[in-house]
């Protein structure tokens, strides 16, 4: 009996397990393809799956063109950045919600979500002019400073969340041995914390590496652009270049999908803690 | 440690943050705020107080009703999808009849749609929704179309076609979410809950569902507020049509301010829409609170 | 009393936030080379040879691969003026100019498309020319033509584009079309005997995001038969005749089934995509496309023909002319250097090379341009232009992407029978045109 409900269940997953990877890999499985084929092949009736003259020379054309390998310096570079300077004051700031109940807390994390939510296309023509006026316009700092607003928010939400779980004894007993808090910070909350810490710095990556308006508008020459700024500049006035559009977006998710490799056990970890109140 | 000292700490800590946004989330906020009361800035270089003419002008649009009409769609049905496919598929890599290294495989596969930017999304799906595209040629060999359809240029199924793509790039974050939620429940209920007799359908509304609540409802909010301001997606597949089949009030804003360079209208749309989300802020906290 | 408290802790941190800021500031700079780096550095050697001009535009992307460049160069090495390139595609530029017109970092010289000029001449975003010509003493009797707003000009056309139709001769002969169509009945024939073999006769773009296809390939057939949409420099739509029975052909051709699928979210190059591919007979297109379709498709078989007219039309048929066109930003310190780049760019050699160069015709009237090595398809282009009126009377109109957009709903509308006739429509898009004009 138990052994044929078992093997009835097996099936049905073996077959949701397909119909899913069909949903969620063939779009991505067919963008591979399109890399390879030639530009003339790619809206060909019926289809080609693997074109006849399957050539790397859309990623050749890419890794040959000193312009293109800067998008994916100065992505890296910034991305980096972001991350590391988001969990920094992030952490900081989750501490004090966490620890702290002080006037204005409420208020502060209504804020907080609330910013999320404003579309940042209408804020470009007041940012830009702020940019500006900081003299930041087409700066890695430009980019640094605005990914990180976009992405503190959700920072600070998540490790609040994360630092909730974690017992108070924990860093008081540290401060009643005599070490600041901020000594407690660092050395009791910080440590078992690295799985949050890893999946929130992933959604922060994810973010400043694909974010595309505020890297166009707040950039001038394409020394200071980014990936998906670099994947656009291939849709000419009338014509597009496919394939080298799909060879660039394969190797832009890339880095995002190895960091995902191999944070993934961190990752998984951290969002439980991070969402789970106890 | 001093009382005075010890009121400040806090807001040390909140320093940086509290320094960041406000002087580039908060002043440009207040900056479109002013804009919004104004008569046509940036374009005009002295622009007057018109106090709230943008609003009623937005408001009486009819156009911008469309939008919102269609904003809700896009939102909802985009939500709705993301949570079912999103359980689905974590309950699915949750299962114990799956090996380790299968799981880690699969959970690969279907965290994919995740790792791409808005305009790569929107590429590929223009390519594949082309009416000779492979979709309709795939559709058409297995017979399930008789004549090839205008995935994005058809009114009747273009915003149903932008909800899919959008449902298709955000369930992995609902995935993943759950996916952790779920391992962080006891097995201790589990067993609990068999040892009452309960079947598995039962488990999961009465366990598993409960357990994720905080989850769930924190994943809903942030989604809603990340769904409707949703506008690289359906700019770069439909630019809000055809008519205004697929206009949102993210594109409505978008056409007004860089289209129509009528910034103040623009701006009085962004101003609604935050409004709107610092409703939702409100509730957010108010739930954390309950939870605390 | 609290409250004061946090209100000045607030205040302190905004001060303190000002000075991390500026330190990023630094930082920021310093880590890349930026472009604000290298204008100090030439406004601090002074005097005309250290100027730096940013020249933004899209045109080095359509171009071969460094010629802008080389032609820049020579520039820099008669003048010493130095001049940076920042070539992005077509949209990216327009948002760039637009966010840059609004906040005033516009790049000192600036590529302009027609459609964009009313609004950022109104902005006072970009330089009136009349005066920077007249203090030059420049001869402006060379210019082709000049995109005016109130009387001063604010963008000269530095290369014009036109748009004949494009004709595959494979699908017509197969179809036993023997003879290009000259006239619309004509055209509804040939599309008819190409749709009994399953292909689409001709295509028409119309996405919301980019609505160009109202005025490259919609209202190309009005102008043809010398048809207008303006009267005055005001709308002239509702009961106009000859664009109600352009709206009628149109309507008719969607109504037959002559029109490639997807027409609602088409762009221009999924449109060239069709025609390609040889699922399309006609299009209205740019003839700057002829060499993307020649090396994509080395084998297509097409020919060009001027947009057929209405039965009975003898006068002079309009064809529609886009433009690569060059304005100076309001906000560049170095006008009379910049001008002396647009003067460059728009003398008869120079111009006449960029012009080769695009597959594209001069927009100095003296240039003359060598097609010797160009292909016989594009000289017969250049043949069929020369033979008709250049006209787009989009170029210089208020908000001209709206209004191709607005005319565009309505037009679809129409198509889908939302409208009743073709005299409601046009009334329709008059409505929503009305306000621009005020």
């Amino acid at each position: 009996m138990i052994g044929k409900k078992k093997l009835w269940v097996q099936i049905i997953i073996i077959i949701l397990l397909v119909i899913g990877t069909i949903w969620a890999g063939f779009p991505i499985l067919w963008m591979i393809l399109n890399s390879f084929k030639p530009n003339s092949e790619i809206f060909a009736w019926p289809p080609t799956w693997i074109s006849e003259n399957f050539s790397l020379d859309a990623y050749k054309a890419i890794f040959t063109n000193p312009e293109q390998v800067r998008f994916f310096i100065n992505s890296y570079a910034i991305s980096a950045i972001v991350v590391t300077v988001t969990l920094i004051i992030g952490i900081l700031a989750a501490y004090a919600f966490s620890r702290f109940n002080f006037p204005g807390k409420g208020i502060i994390n209504t804020i907080i979500v609330a910013v999320q939510a404003v579309p940042p296309i209408t804020l470009l023509i007041p940012y830009m002019s702020l940019i500006v006026s900081l003299k930041l316009f087409n700066t890695y700092g430009a980019l640094i400073l605005t990914y990180m607003v976009f992405t503190l928010p959700y920072a600070i939400l998540m490790l609040t969340g994360y630092f909730n779980t974690l017992p108070k004894d924990l860093d008081e007993a540290v401060m009643i041995d005599g070490g600041s808090r901020f000594k407690a910070l660092w050395s009791v909350l910080v440590p078992p914390s690295v799985p949050g810490l890893v999946s929130v710095g992933m959604y922060t990556f994810m973010q400043a590496w694909n974010e595309y308006l505020f890297a166009l508008a707040l950039t001038k020459t394409n020394d200071m652009r980014t990936v998906p700024v670099g994947i656009n500049l291939l849709m000419g006035q009338h014509a597009y270049e496919w394939n080298q559009m799909m060879a660039m977006s394969v190797l832009g998710s890339l880095p995002i999908l190895f960091l995902f490799l191999f944070f993934q056990k961190y990752f998984i970890a951290g969002m439980t803690a991070g969402s789970v109140k106890n | 440690m001093t009382k005075g000292k010890k009121f400040i700490t806090p807001y040390l800590y909140l320093l940086p943050t509290i320094i960041l946004m406000c002087i580039l989330l908060i002043v440009p906020i207040v900056m479109v705020i002013g804009y919004s009361f104004y008569d046509n800035v940036i374009i005009n270089k002295n622009p007057v107080f018109v106090g709230l003419e943008n609003y009623s002008k937005v408001l009486s649009d009819p156009v911008f009703f469309v939008a919102i009409k269609n904003t809700l769609f896009f939102v909802l049905i985009s939500i709705v999808a993301h949570f079912l496919i999103g359980m689905l598929f974590a309950m699915l890599l949750n299962t114990r009849y799956l090996g380790v290294m299968t799981k880690g495989i699969f959970r690969v596969i279907y965290a994919l749609p995740w790792m791409f930017t808005a305009s790569v999304i929107a590429i590929v799906w223009r390519m594949m929704l082309n009416p000779n595209g492979v979709l309709n040629y795939l559709m058409t060999n297995m017979g399930l179309i008789s004549e090839k359809v205008e995935w994005l240029a058809s009114r009747d199924v273009a915003l149903a076609s932008v909800t899919l793509i959008n449902i298709w790039s955000g369930y992995p974050f609902y995935m993943i979410s759950i996916l952790a939620g779920l391992q962080g429940i006891s097995t201790d209920l589990y067993e609990a809950s068999a040892l009452d007799g309960a079947n598995a359908v039962q488990t999961f509304f009465r366990i598993t569902i409960p357990q994720l609540k905080p989850i769930l409802i924190s994943l809903l909010m942030l989604d809603f507020v990340w769904t409707l301001q949703q506008f690289a997606l359906i700019w770069m597949t439909t630019g809000g049509g055809p008519v205004n089949a697929t206009e949102t009030i993210s594109t409505y804003i978008y056409k007004q301010g860089f289209s129509k360079y009528q910034y103040s209208m623009a701006s009085a749309g962004a101003v609604i829409l935050l409004i709107v989300c610092t409703i939702i802020g409100i509730f957010y906290v108010r739930q954390q609170k309950a939870g605390d | 009393m609290k409250f004061k408290t946090v209100a000045k802790k607030i205040l302190s941190a905004a001060v303190v936030g000002t000075m991390v800021l500026s330190l990023a500031a630094c930082g920021g700079s310093g880590g890349g080379e930026s472009s604000d780096d290298s204008k100090d550095e030439g406004g601090s050697e002074g005097g005309g040879d250290g100027v730096t001009l940013e020249f933004q535009q899209w045109w080095g992307v359509e171009l071969p691969d460094g010629a802008l460049a080389d032609i820049c160069q020579k520039f820099t090495d008669d003048t010493g003026i130095k001049i940076d390139l920042l070539s992005n595609p077509y949209a990216d530029t327009k948002t760039q100019i637009a966010s840059g017109a609004a906040s005033g970092t516009m790049a000192d010289v600036v590529g302009l498309d027609g459609s964009w000029v009313y609004d950022f001449a109104k902005q006072g975003s970009i330089a009136n020319l009349t005066e920077l010509m007249g203090g030059a003493g420049y001869d402006d009797s060379q210019l082709s033509s000049q995109i005016q707003v109130d009387g001063n000009t604010y963008m000269i056309p530095v290369v014009n584009f036109a748009y004949p139709m494009y004709a595959n001769m494979d699908i017509l002969k197969e179809a036993g079309i023997e003879e290009l169509p000259t006239t619309r009945d004509e055209f509804l024939a040939a599309c008819e005997a190409v749709s009994k073999n399953g292909v689409a006769g001709w295509a028409i773009p119309l996405s919301s995001e980019s609505p160009s296809g109202i005025q490259n390939q919609f209202m190309t057939w009005l102008w043809a038969s010398g048809g207008a949409m303006l009267k005055d420099g005001k709308p002239n739509l509702e009961g106009n005749a000859e664009l109600e029975a352009t709206v009628e052909f149109v309507k008719e051709m969607f109504d037959k089934g002559y029109i490639a699928a997807g027409a609602n979210s088409m762009k221009e190059p999924d449109m060239v995509e069709e025609f390609t591919n040889g699922r399309v007979a006609f299009m209205t297109d740019g003839v700057s496309h002829l060499t993307t379709i020649k090396k994509e498709a080395p084998d297509l078989n097409f020919d060009y023909l001027t947009v057929p007219v209405v039965e009975g039309f003898s006068g002079t048929r309009g064809m529609d002319v886009a433009n690569w066109g060059i304005g100076i930003a309001e906000n560049c310190e170095h006008k009379d250097e910049a001008w002396q780049f647009v003067e460059y760019l728009m003398s008869p050699e120079v111009n006449a090379e960029l012009a080769v160069l695009a597959n594209a015709f001069p927009g100095n009237s003296k240039a003359e341009p060598d097609y010797s090595s160009s292909d016989e398809l594009f000289v017969k282009a250049y043949e069929l232009f020369q033979s008709c009126e250049a006209i787009n009377e989009f170029t210089g109109a208020p908000t001209s992407e709206d209004l191709m957009r607005s005319f565009g709903e309505e037009l679809q509308l129409y198509i889908d029978g939302d409208t009743a006739s073709a005299a409601d429509m046009l009334k329709a898009a008059q409505e929503r045109w009305m306000p621009a004009f005020e």
